[in-house]
């Protein structure tokens, strides 16, 4: 693989007028991460409580929010709303990709299990090559997927729950305390992976630290989009403008793109390609 | 020696009792002075310090017989009645044999609780009805028997004496006047007296799993009314407190591995109940001090309240083929699937509700699986960063 990393930094060097930041998240992104962020928080610290109920910081969060009633309250009313951003999203996508609008970019391939395998490797010290990653890395694929499946889990079995009449109608009513099991051990573990893994890539990350406020702002450093995503960046500065600009033109590395092409040829597998081609 | 010369006799001797009781009964009101204090301010009834509590079996064996013997020169034998303004005409017959049988026969005389008979020709009485007489007679209990005097004080029966329902139990109802026995020595004459009043649910006592155990069999492990309801505190029982109080009161008794074990009953059912919503949020509730009635099901509204029956049995309301009926109370018009939703107090196993089970046991692994994953992939991550620097 070649080090692409190297060729864009002794570019820089040379043109010192090339725009610091990079847009990375359009406003609708932002906008649907604060909102996600939101209700999480909301879920979890009313959700929580509910689950080891019997500990004392958990009946003081419960007293302190009002007592149970409230506490479902709020719980359910946030758990629609995320139900509902859920739709958005899928919908959103649905109708964007069979537009033609938008690339399931997000979908795992065969490069994200090779780059993961590669990351391994440079981390204990068996490679002293990262992996070089596009758009998303297999971190970032990683965390939305378990979103993803986890927000179809929780959602599911929170209706159960919240409708078990219903539930019941048609189906064994087993599936009632089975979706209690499953709802409360998913809800822990996606806070475990967002309190210990999110907030680890987020902000205690020697790279990020104090906080990376990307999806806040929407922008992303040079060096950062150089470090983290380069082969987006060479791809964007090939088609003279970045992929979440809109549209609009602006090239973000204009004395690379010529040459960018051929470069991303070799810094690409085979199946990713695909992907990008028409970028 | 005539009459009013022992009467005189008696006085004096107790009189010189009640000095020594003084003595020390200085030393406890003493110690009790800063308690009574605050009491006062706070506008609770007063220590009993009026007259000395009379004294026990300690020093008065001797003279103790002879003054009762007094009192039943005349109350010994049949015929001498007492009429009431109200019209109704009393017996005052003591039966000698019954009250030195009774627990008070070797401690108390006839006026440490008739404090107003000392006299002879007694005083004319101010009541106007023998329930009068007994309401105003209850007051000389308290004088030996506080704690458990002012515990009536909380009651439900209080209440409704204070509120003018005259036929509320006090002491004397439930205990007797001059034949009390020991409470705990016939623990089934204690719903019998419960029943004098409350016959509807005594009947229906006496037909339950409990009743039929002690009524029939004698059993004395199975409770009898006032296990949950209390003796003298006894509180009305559909108040939201109480209610919140129920899976606790039966877990008294149905956490007791040692008891259950006797009749193969799980221990298990408090906290499986707990594990569930209904209990969750019934102990939620009683953590906040929840006031208004609790809508969650707690153990009688499934397994009855005084007609509990085994859950085996045909009669049962837990029982499977009756319990969608059961859920259908507060949820509707719910499916015969519903009933499953609850886990009937098992701990799923590969065996009893699999699919709660292995999903469950799905978490187990699969949690510390993604979270150790995650945690080595950030470690590794620091460590390369260390070695980098």
């Amino acid at each position: 693989m070649e080090k692409v990393e190297t060729m864009l930094t002794e570019k820089e060097t040379e043109k010192p007028q090339v725009p610091e930041f990079v847009v990375r998240f359009s406003v609708l992104q932002r906008l649907e991460h604060f909102v996600a962020m939101f209700l999480f928080l909301v879920l979890a610290v009313t959700g929580l409580p509910q689950k080891f109920y019997q500990a004392s910081w958990a009946q003081w969060t419960i007293i302190f929010l009002g007592g149970i009633d409230w506490v479902r309250i709020i719980h359910r009313a946030s758990g629609i709303l995320f139900a509902l951003l859920a739709v958005m999203h899928l919908g959103t996508i649905l109708v964007g990709v069979l537009a033609g609008r938008i690339k399931p970019i997000l979908i795992p391939t065969l490069k994200d299990f090779r780059d993961a395998i590669q990351q391994l490797r440079y981390y204990v010290g068996l490679s002293d090559e990262h992996p070089q990653f596009d758009r998303y890395d297999y971190k970032q694929k990683f965390e939305y997927w378990g979103l993803a499946f986890g927000g179809m889990v929780m959602i599911t079995t929170g209706f159960i729950l919240y409708l078990p009449n219903l539930a019941t109608m048609y189906l064994t009513g087993e599936l009632v305390p089975a979706a209690k099991v499953a709802h409360s051990n998913e809800g822990l573990l996606a806070f475990l992976v967002v309190i210990i893994w999110h907030m680890y890539g987020t902000h205690l990350n020697p790279d990020v630290f104090p906080m990376d406020t990307s999806i806040f702002t929407g922008k992303i450093s040079r060096e950062r989009m150089l470090h983290e995503h380069p082969l987006e960046l060479l791809r964007s500065s090939a088609s003279g403008s970045h992929p979440m600009d809109g549209g609009k033109g602006r090239s973000l590395e204009p004395q690379l793109a010529a040459s960018a092409p051929a470069r991303l040829q070799s810094a690409n597998t085979p199946d990713q390609s695909r992907e990008i081609s028409s970028e | 020696m005539g009459i009013h010369e022992t009467l005189t006799l008696r006085l004096g001797s107790l009189r010189r009792e009640w000095k020594k009781r003084w003595l020390w009964q200085r030393r406890r009101i003493l110690c009790l002075a800063a308690g009574g204090a605050a009491m006062a301010l706070l506008g609770m009834p007063p220590l009993p310090v009026g007259p000395p509590p009379p004294a026990f079996a300690s020093g008065t064996g001797d003279t103790g017989q002879s003054a009762a013997e007094v009192c039943l020169g005349c109350h010994g034998s049949e015929g001498m009645t007492l009429s009431f303004p109200s019209g109704e005409t009393v017996s005052l017959l003591v039966d000698p044999q019954k009250f030195a049988s009774s627990v008070h026969g070797k401690s108390l005389n006839c006026t440490d609780c008739h404090t107003g008979a000392q006299e002879i020709p007694h005083p004319q009485l101010k009541v106007k009805s023998r329930r009068e007489y007994t309401l105003a007679q209850y007051e000389s209990c308290k004088r030996c028997h506080f704690a458990n005097y002012t515990k009536t004080l909380d009651s439900v029966h209080f209440d409704l004496i204070s509120k003018g329902e005259m036929r509320a139990p006090i002491c004397m109802d439930c205990h007797g006047a001059h034949d009390i026995q020991r409470s705990g020595e016939h623990r089934a004459r204690i719903s019998q007296t419960c029943a004098r009043c409350h016959g509807e649910i005594y009947a229906s006592y006496s037909r339950s799993v409990h009743g039929k155990a002690i009524l029939n069999g004698g059993n004395t492990d199975v409770p009898v009314c006032t296990d949950c309801h209390q003796s003298h505190s006894i509180e009305d029982p559909r108040t939201a407190s109480f209610r919140l109080r129920i899976p606790d009161l039966c877990a008294s008794c149905h956490s007791d591995k040692v008891r259950m074990k006797k009749y193969g009953i799980s221990t298990n059912v408090l906290d499986t109940y707990l594990e569930d919503f209904h209990g969750m949020t019934i102990a939620l509730y009683r953590k906040q001090g929840f006031t208004q009635k609790a809508l969650q099901a707690v153990c009688t509204d499934c397994h009855g309240i005084h007609d509990i029956q085994p859950t085996t049995g045909p009669g049962s309301l837990a029982m499977k083929a009756n319990l969608v009926k059961v859920c259908q109370r507060c949820h509707g018009n719910v499916s015969e699937n519903f009933p499953a939703a609850w886990l009937s107090h098992y701990e799923p196993s590969p065996k009893k509700f699999p699919l709660v089970y292995y999903v469950k046991l799905m978490y187990r692994i699969f949690i510390p699986f993604v979270i150790g994953g995650l945690i080595l992939h950030i470690i590794l991550h620091v460590w390369r960063m260390a070695t980098n620097r």
